[in-house]
């Protein structure tokens, strides 16, 4: 069997960092990445960019040496993508701060309001409605990212914690903080308009969360296969007719549903930012779908049906 | 900050009216020039701007001649300050640089000249307008002829150097003129409630104007020496350049 060998040089200074001579052909890049690991222990292989040139796109893991378009001493060049965490912690972190935060200010823990006001309880009943809501949906988000999510990629670079917490973190607070306010004011049509937002809450959260079983169901444990999303025998996914990601579809729904229940600008303004991340990475994963596949439902828009 | 920001969007990226291959220092870039409609407009737009702040400059001058001093000369170039300041929102769509920054920069000098001066009008007289409206105008008139000049491939080295240079004095100018005018307008603002909204209100929001205002301050702190020290590296970067280049000619 003819062995191949590898030369990895730094993407931007050509510095030759790693030879490895007699790789098998049929190694990955993960493998190779494993390699190129031992002479350089900090370059762990979650943070290595291996691409076949210095402004190309990345190699995945999967790749095979030999399918690639290189011959026998192979160069490739690498990049540094920087510290990296996992995609778990990260979303645990990130989700466990909103849990625990709404809950001061619903406790109105003290400090953040009048000394007059600790510990005591709101008189309106939309206001334990509210936390019960915002509650059920950061343990839901918990529990789907250890029990039913699978990722594609393992990490992220690790600056998008801080990142990721401020937002959650921050708009959690500046949220709680109003709707657990001793001058918190009730919707203006009262019980109505309560329980019409909770259906819509409610809903919408099924949704999401059946839209994330099928996602799953898609991908068998432990592999990064992708495959078009259909509709199942749960209701719920009849929205993978209209759209590429139902998921985000119900998530905003959700906040839509929470600010009109808590009748707060806040809460409106959260909804109105995380649509627009949303729909930009809606619009992102409908590309890859009509790229990767050539018989893609044509009537499916990304996020909302028939408009975006 | 309004005046270091413009220069680093434009500078950085060789954003602003647009950018033709050889004027910019930046050699490695090989990104073709616009097109001539387009460079048409460009150079019209830059024109433009150069002829505004040259009229807010000679304004400036001709009403501290009238008057015999420099105080209160804001009132005499509001009304061109105010247009061609605002005007600067086009280059928002136009500019080659990164959207993000171009659009930080002129919203934050609309911010100044808008949500600040012209809404408290207690602080038009202030002396510290004036200091940050000279430094705008000195770095606008500069940035928008290198502009000029750079599109028709026509760059003269002093105009080159002054871009590259002035703003060390003119970035801190114009950066404290921004604050003392923002900290002159607080006990106003406060005053007034200007902007401000408290609770209860059936929206269940409150804005606390006078509170976003130090928090507008407090955010030079971190921003300001970023963008100052940005553009010194570019300042090295770009006139040694050209010094290089100058010997083998």
């Amino acid at each position: 069997m003819k062995h191949y060998e590898v030369e990895i040089l730094d993407a931007k200074t050509r510095e030759k960092l790693c030879f490895l001579d007699k790789v098998e052909p049929h190694a990955t890049i993960a493998e190779i990445k494993n390699l190129f690991t031992k002479p350089h222990p900090q370059w762990y292989p979650a943070r290595q960019s291996l691409r076949l040139d210095p402004k190309g796109k990345s190699l995945k893991d999967e790749d095979i040496l030999q399918k690639l378009p290189v011959g026998t001493t192979a160069t490739l060049y690498f990049r540094d993508l920087g510290a990296q965490i996992s995609w778990v912690t990260v979303f645990l972190t990130e989700y466990a701060g909103p849990l625990f935060i709404y809950l001061l200010f619903y406790f109105r823990v003290p400090f953040i309001y009048g000394h007059k006001y600790d510990f005591t309880s709101s008189r309106h009943t939309v206001v334990h409605l509210a936390c019960i809501c915002h509650s059920f949906h950061y343990v839901k988000r918990l529990l789907e990212t250890l029990f039913v999510h699978r990722f594609s990629h393992g990490t992220m670079p690790l600056r998008n914690i801080f990142k990721n917490c401020t937002y959650y973190w921050g708009f959690a607070a500046w949220m709680a903080y109003y709707i657990n306010h001793p001058l918190y004011t009730p919707p203006t049509y009262g019980a109505q308009q309560v329980k019409l937002a909770l259906a819509i809450f409610v809903i919408c959260q099924l949704g999401n969360f059946s839209i994330h079983m099928a996602l799953r169901d898609l991908r068998p444990a432990g592999s990064k296969t992708r495959k078009i999303p259909y509709p199942t025998k749960n209701p719920f996914t009849w929205l993978f007719l209209l759209v590429s990601c139902p998921n985000y579809t119900y998530e905003v729904g959700s906040w839509i549903g929470f600010a009109i229940m808590t009748q707060c600008l806040p809460v409106a303004l959260f909804s109105l930012v995380g649509f627009t991340q949303m729909t930009i990475w809606a619009k992102g994963k409908h590309r890859s779908y009509l790229k990767e596949f050539r018989d893609y439902p044509p009537l499916r828009m990304p996020i909302i049906p028939f408009l975006l | 900050m309004a005046a270091a920001a413009a220069t680093a969007a434009a500078k950085g990226n060789g954003g602003g009216g647009g950018r033709a291959g050889a004027g910019d220092a930046s050699g490695t870039r090989k990104k073709k020039g616009p097109g001539p409609l387009a460079t048409a407009y460009l150079v019209i737009y830059n024109v433009v701007m150069t002829a505004g702040w040259l009229v807010i400059a000679v304004g400036l001058v001709r009403a501290y001649l009238a008057k015999g001093s420099y105080h209160s000369l804001y009132y005499s170039i509001e009304k061109p300050l105010k247009f061609f300041q605002t005007g600067a929102l086009l280059e928002v769509g136009i500019v080659p640089s990164s959207v993000v920054l171009t659009s930080f920069q002129v919203m934050s000098r609309v911010f100044l000249i808008w949500a600040v001066t012209h809404s408290v009008k207690e602080v038009q007289s202030e002396d510290s307008v004036l200091l940050f409206v000279i430094a705008w105008t000195i770095t606008e008139i500069i940035r928008y002829s290198f502009y000029t000049f750079s599109l028709l491939n026509h760059l003269p080295y002093l105009i080159k150097w002054a871009r590259y240079t002035l703003f060390i004095v003119l970035y801190p100018m114009g950066v404290s003129g921004e604050l003392l005018t923002i900290y002159a307008a607080l006990p106003f603002v406060r005053q007034a409630g200007l902007y401000s909204i408290s609770l209860p209100n059936k929206y269940n929001f409150s804005f606390d104007y006078h509170a976003f205002l130090i928090l507008i301050m407090i955010s030079y702190i971190p921003i300001f020496p970023q963008l100052y020290f940005h553009m010194i590296h570019q300042r090295r970067k770009i006139l040694s350049h050209t010094e290089e280049h100058k010997k083998f000619e």
